[in-house]
């Protein structure tokens, strides 16, 4: 294992700079944390059709999701066996097979080589050995979960109390239907992975990095993002284990999620024609649920959107945000939902990029050590592992942290099947 | 009552609006107008100066964060368009952003206020606008521009291109239609508030 000492560098209290700046902690997360976990790879939905599929990143490393002739998802290394050729270079796509551009190796949907070019020049006899590399893969109502781990414990396991979140966040949908829209919202920052992780269950800071959001219009006399006042605010935040976190805003909006919502472009319409035929409580679900869920380590539910962290280097990561359709509700919904959800996108996220630069330029600073995380200790605990705070507390930053030590400091064995 | 059970029988959009049909007819008028810029003829050259006069001014106007200014030369049923990939529909794809003149003006709003750190400080931007075209419109005129853009913050320096399509209408060409599109977009930028 490595020499890193992280039981010094995650401390009940404080976090060492080094987390967020040393190129070899990083580099150790991509396999320690990124392959070894249970990470979010897409939804079912962006692949309906046999041969469908679409790429993204686990941990650096190209993967490929795909829907095979047998209608199963397969989640698949993006690495031709022979030279090592990125075999899908699309971003999405369908195909009967994935020929590979370099020397014309073919796989099936479901990574199985089916041909090499001139075969009799070729040794290999048993194509079997000569697959994609393959993850085991985990689908949970639509949502795709894939890991490199050799030995990972169930999905359900993993999500432990989280899937409670999960499951009313998806059965708020008519039918339980959700689906990801197609193109996703690609935002960069010159920052670590983990300031992302570190705002998602962050309930005092938008009283003041998005104090311009909650003031913008001023159309809405109810709490828009968070809480105005976080200190008495009804509102909790839970620290789960594994790392998942959860900000409960419902006690704090008792008049429900759609009382929070600003005027947006072209609401009134379609407002109107849902009162007409009588169902504006469907209005709620054109925006989000205010259960904000964090899945340890990429996958964080905000309004709408899914927002998938994608680390690229130490001080460089990619925030893909899918925006979420609910097929069972007239589609009134979907189309509000579309400028619901740019809407704070456009207003309040740019303030979160604009701190993640900073946080990480102000610890580029090497005399100044250590992140002060001890807001809301000492912390209490449930039997189940679970600590329930305000949403001042930085109880979720902490459990979070505590659990990434430990995948830091657990020797992780990766392979592919 | 269960969200499914609030779902008439006949679904709310039986019962859709005019107002919902005249929204989802700009939807329409602006995914046509992207999807058909690629198959239009050759531009109009006597249209060429007013319409580069017009974009010129624009960039100049955004340049120099002028966007009081800027908001003015809008219409009433102004629509800011910028999508995410082409082809796309707004009323079926997400986008970064779909302005109409109310969310315009609170955009100029925003980024007056000392405390929206995504543009605190601000911006400073550069616009060079080339490739100008222009054919005759019912209301005025179409255009179709190449865009660079190139951006200072926090002492970082970004350089997009886009192409941007604009329906000017009336005899002093008013902004009723401006879409942006950022092949950029695509792949990941960093803070895009800066695009207007």
């Amino acid at each position: 294992m490595t020499a890193i000492d992280f039981e010094q560098l995650v401390q009940p209290h404080r976090v060492h700079r080094r987390l967020y700046t040393d190129p070899e902690i990083f580099g150790l997360e991509m396999t320690q944390v990124f392959a070894a976990s249970w990470c979010y790879v897409g939804h079912e939905s962006e692949i309906p059709e046999p041969g469908d599929y679409r790429t993204t990143t686990l941990g650096l490393r190209p993967v490929l999701m795909t829907r095979g002739r047998d209608g199963g998802i397969n989640v698949l290394l993006n690495r031709c066996a022979h030279r090592g050729t990125v075999v899908a270079g699309e971003e999405r796509g369908c195909a009967k097979r994935f020929v590979c551009p370099y020397h014309g190796w073919t796989y099936s949907p479901d990574g199985s080589l089916v041909a090499i070019p001139f075969p009799a020049d070729h040794p290999a006899k048993d194509y079997s050995t000569l697959s994609l590399g393959r993850l085991a893969t985990a689908n949970y109502r639509g949502f795709v979960f894939a890991t490199l781990n050799a030995d990972p414990e169930p999905l359900e396991c993993w999500l432990g109390e989280a899937q409670e979140a999960l499951d009313t966040i998806i059965d708020r949908h008519p039918g339980g239907q959700i689906a990801v829209m197609g193109s996703p919202q690609l935002l960069e920052f010159a920052g670590n992975w983990k300031l992302s992780w570190d705002n998602a269950a962050d309930g005092l800071h938008a009283t003041f990095a998005h104090h311009s959001y909650n003031t913008l219009g001023e159309t809405v006399e109810v709490e828009t993002v968070l809480a105005r006042d976080p200190g008495s605010t009804p509102m909790l935040s839970k620290a789960l284990r594994n790392g998942h976190m959860v900000v409960d805003q419902r006690p704090g909006i008792p008049q429900g999620p759609w009382a929070t919502m600003r005027d947006v472009p072209f609401r009134e319409p379609l407002e109107s024609t849902l009162a007409e035929a009588g169902a504006t409580e469907l209005l709620d679900l054109a925006t989000g649920s205010m259960l904000n869920l964090s899945l340890f380590p990429n996958l964080i539910f905000v309004g709408n959107q899914l927002l998938v962290v994608e680390p690229v280097a130490v001080d460089r990561t990619r925030l893909q945000l899918w925006l979420t359709s609910a097929p069972g509700a007239p589609p009134e919904i979907d189309l509000l939902r579309l400028r619901v959800d740019e809407d704070f996108v456009n207003f309040g996220t740019p303030d979160d990029l604009d701190m993640f630069e900073r946080v990480q330029r102000g610890l580029s600073i090497p005399e100044m050590e250590w992140i002060d995380m001890s807001r809301g200790l000492p912390d209490d605990s449930t039997a189940d592992g679970t600590v329930y705070g305000p949403i001042t507390s930085e109880a979720p930053q902490r459990r979070y942290l505590a659990h990434y030590a430990e995948l830091m400091t657990t020797p992780a064995k990766t392979r592919a099947l | 009552m269960t969200v499914a059970a609030a779902i008439p029988p006949e679904g709310p959009s039986a019962a859709a609006s005019s107002d919902q049909a005249a929204v989802l007819a700009r939807y329409d008028e602006l995914g046509e107008l992207l999807a058909g810029m690629d198959d239009r003829p050759a531009a109009d050259p006597e249209l060429w100066g007013p319409a580069s006069a017009a974009l010129l001014h624009e960039a100049r106007l955004l340049d120099a964060g002028r966007f009081e200014d800027w908001l003015g030369g809008w219409t009433d049923d102004a629509v800011l368009w910028v999508p995410l990939s082409t082809p796309a529909h707004p009323g079926s794809d997400q986008s970064l952003l779909l302005d109409d003149r109310r969310r315009l003006a609170e955009r100029v709003e925003w980024r007056r206020d000392p405390s929206a750190w995504g543009q605190q400080p601000p911006s400073n931007t550069t616009r060079i606008v080339g490739s100008v075209e222009a054919w005759p419109a019912p209301r005025g005129l179409v255009t179709r521009s190449t865009l660079l853009i190139d951006e200072h913050r926090h002492g970082r320096q970004q350089q997009l291109t886009a192409f941007q399509i604009h329906e000017l209408v009336g005899d002093d060409l008013r902004r009723r239609t401006k879409i942006l599109v950022v092949p950029a977009l695509g792949t990941g930028v960093r803070n895009p508030s800066f695009l207007l």
